[in-house]
């Protein structure tokens, strides 16, 4: 592995977990301030719109991150996904609650909500697993991944045996 | 999902399921019991060692674990405590759901590859199994077994209180002798088949839950007319129930989509089925098979929630008496009976699929990761783990007769409880290099005592939480920041502090 390789695996790595240090200290910040005399501010909720998504994304990209592609193409469906997420939630706690019976429906409910069940809970579907199928043999997983982990595996059960049988001698 | 299953099951204290002992239900619920042996009889049949009994010899196919694991998710919250929570806070009540679209990618990319290929090349059958070997610590191991067994007790004894509940409302023959009889099935199969036989009655008990949830959907919309027509009758009596966050405030809707999104990294019901996959080159499709199968049975969650409440409110049908009664209410007053008597089945089944789980999970605590911790092996690891099954299904069966809403008790706190100790040192110690030992155990730590002592304190109303703060989200977000905190003050060179193999599987 050559060092601009590795620094970039280091880069990507660090990107994640930083992200979810931060994301945690913001969700963090909205619970705390809920303690506030008076109750939660109006601001609380914002970083908790911002903080989970980030988390989530901050996480699946450090589990996602392998080998000198970093993420790769899996940054597109990651950005989607935070940007998905974040609007959703922040169009929910932006817009007006005026839901009435005068309330324009879209696909059957009122427009936050559809932004919520529709947003929130079923775009990521069409990109995320999808995206994970298409990139796993390349991102994820491969044959001679699981031959080199076997081929370790074997080795250190023949050292392991071998200190055994010295331990016996 | 299942932290929510135990707020149904403690719900169904206060209100209890109606009787629906007719013909039909009986013949329907007979039925399923008798599939559920017969696929008992086999399973036990293939169980030959330890490895088949706990980890079903890392020989199952991607259908079959992919429609368990549905079914483990989910549990009866789905069929009961879940509508009727929509029908009493709204929309708000979908958050506990939504990370759905998210959480089974995620954990794919987080634990799936890692935790099968540690099982490939360490033989690994536990969730602190992969603690220990990440840390190469029998303490770490030691304590992440403590601290699941803490929440399995809760689990055990309300899904068995949940399952008295259910066979009463089916064969009228009282609380009491439907734990006996529910815990007995499952015993029978859980000692005799292990996780194999749970694994495929899951299967069977899966593949019911999504028919029964499609069907009961298709009637809702049926009877209500599309779901434009159901959102027009709630709107013009309730229009706060549609709005974004239903009846709740913003920061308790979005710490559900939180500690349910995050919190299912920890979850070892699922994470655990990762080491049974036969393929690891069939993880590819799982993501999406899982989540399509949830959808399915998650529509009756949003349908009947949504639907009861318009149909009360549009006078169809008549006020309920507990919000949980909104499945029970539907099912026996517009739906045909067979329909109902398939709903019945699938959450029997469902409290059964998900005690099986928690009994095989317990019984490998006990009898392998903590002799691990106190540096022993036990011998015969089949012999005890079917002695031990035995010992946990009577003990979790006498805590739900006997110890009353304590049992609820011991059960809210489940979900939290394994998200707050697992998920930074499971989750993040898989994917970070720097994480140490020592950050592992603070954290796993932090996340018990914080989880214990706020829910006791909030038990005994010795302190009320804020709106929208719960003991669970407090926990993870002080657990994540111990792990972070920990591991950078104990940091140490991970070429020497991590074995090359899990190395290898870290990097990959």
């Amino acid at each position: 592995m050559s060092a601009s390789t590795a620094h970039r695996i280091d880069l990507t790595r660090r990107a994640a977990r930083v992200t979810l240090v931060l994301a945690v200290c913001a969700i963090a910040g909205g619970y705390a301030a809920a303690f506030k005399p008076g109750g939660a501010p109006i601001w609380a909720p914002w970083l908790l719109a911002v903080g989970i998504p980030s988390a989530l994304g901050g996480i699946m990209a450090l589990g996602a991150a392998r080998g000198s592609a970093g993420i790769g193409k899996l940054k597109f469906p990651f950005a989607f996904v935070f940007v998905v997420l974040t609007s959703g939630f922040c169009l929910a706690l932006g817009l007006p609650a005026n839901e009435s019976i005068q309330s324009t429906l879209w696909l059957g409910l009122p427009a936050r909500a559809a932004i919520v069940i529709y947003g929130i809970g079923l775009l990521p579907i069409v990109v995320l697993p999808v995206a994970y199928a298409l990139t796993f043999d390349t991102q994820t997983l491969s044959q001679s991944d699981i031959d080199r982990v076997r081929e370790l595996a074997a080795l250190r059960l023949s050292a392991s045996d071998e200190g055994e049988k010295g331990d016996h001698e | 999902m299942i932290l929510a299953n135990i707020e149904a099951t403690a719900a169904l204290l206060q209100t209890s399921l109606p009787h629906v002992k007719q013909p039909v239900v009986i013949g329907v619920g007979l039925a399923y019991f008798a599939v559920i042996i017969g696929i008992s009889v086999w399973a036990a049949r293939r169980t030959k060692t330890a490895a088949d009994f706990f980890v079903a010899g890392h020989g199952i196919g991607l259908i079959a674990l992919t429609v368990a694991s549905v079914s483990t998710s989910v549990s009866g919250f789905a069929f009961i405590g879940g509508p009727g929570l929509i029908y009493t806070v709204g929309l708000g009540a979908m958050y506990i759901v939504l990370p759905a679209s998210v959480t089974n990618v995620m954990g794919a990319w987080v634990l799936a590859k890692r935790m099968r290929l540690l099982g490939e090349a360490r033989g690994l059958m536990t969730v602190p199994d992969a603690i220990g070997a990440r840390y190469n610590s029998p303490a770490s191991q030691g304590l992440a077994g403590i601290a699941m067994l803490v929440g399995i007790i809760g689990y055990m004894a309300t899904n068995a209180l949940a399952m008295g509940v259910v066979i009463n409302a089916i064969f009228g023959v009282g609380i009491g002798w439907g734990i006996w009889i529910g815990m007995g099935i499952t015993l029978a199969y859980s000692v005799a088949g292990g996780i194999l036989a749970g694994i495929y009655n899951d299967v069977f008990q899966g593949t019911l839950m999504a028919v029964a949830s499609v069907l009961v959907f298709v009637f809702v919309l049926k009877i209500g007319g599309g779901l434009g027509n159901i959102s027009t009758s709630i709107l013009s009596h309730d229009p706060k129930f549609l709005g974004a966050w239903g009846k709740m405030t913003p920061l308790a809707a979005l710490s559900f989509f939180f500690v349910f999104g995050m919190g299912s990294l920890g979850q070892p019901q699922g994470v655990h089925k990762y080491y049974m996959l036969r393929d690891p080159m069939q993880l590819k499709w799982y993501p999406l098979l899982k989540t399509l199968g949830l959808i399915l049975v998650l529509l009756l969650y949003f349908g009947v929630g949504v639907g009861v409440k318009a149909f009360v409110l549009n006078g169809t049908m008549a006020p309920l008496s507990a919000p949980d009664q909104a499945t029970p209410s539907l099912l026996l007053s517009v739906t045909p009976l067979v329909l109902a008597a398939l709903v019945f089945s699938g959450v029997a089944a469902a409290t059964m699929s998900a005690a099986n789980s928690f009994i095989n999970i317990g019984a490998a605590v006990v009898m392998h990761d903590l002799p691990i911790a106190f540096g022993k092996r036990l011998k015969n690891e089949l012999k005890w783990g079917r002695a031990v099954t035995v010992l946990m299904a009577i003990a979790a069966a006498l805590i739900a007769q006997n110890s009353g809403t304590m049992v609820a008790f011991l059960g809210i706190f489940g979900w939290g409880l394994f998200a707050s100790t697992l998920v930074p040192a499971l989750a993040v110690g898989l994917n970070w290099d720097g994480a140490t030992r020592e950050g592992a155990m603070a954290s796993i730590g932090t996340g018990l005592f914080v989880t214990l002592a706020l829910e006791t304190a909030s038990y005994f109303k010795a302190f009320t939480f804020l709106s929208g703060v719960t003991a669970s989200a407090v926990a993870l977000v002080l657990s994540f920041l111990m792990f972070f905190l920990v591991s950078w003050l104990t940091r140490r060179d991970p070429d020497k502090a991590i074995d090359p193999d899990v190395r290898l599987i870290m990097e990959l």
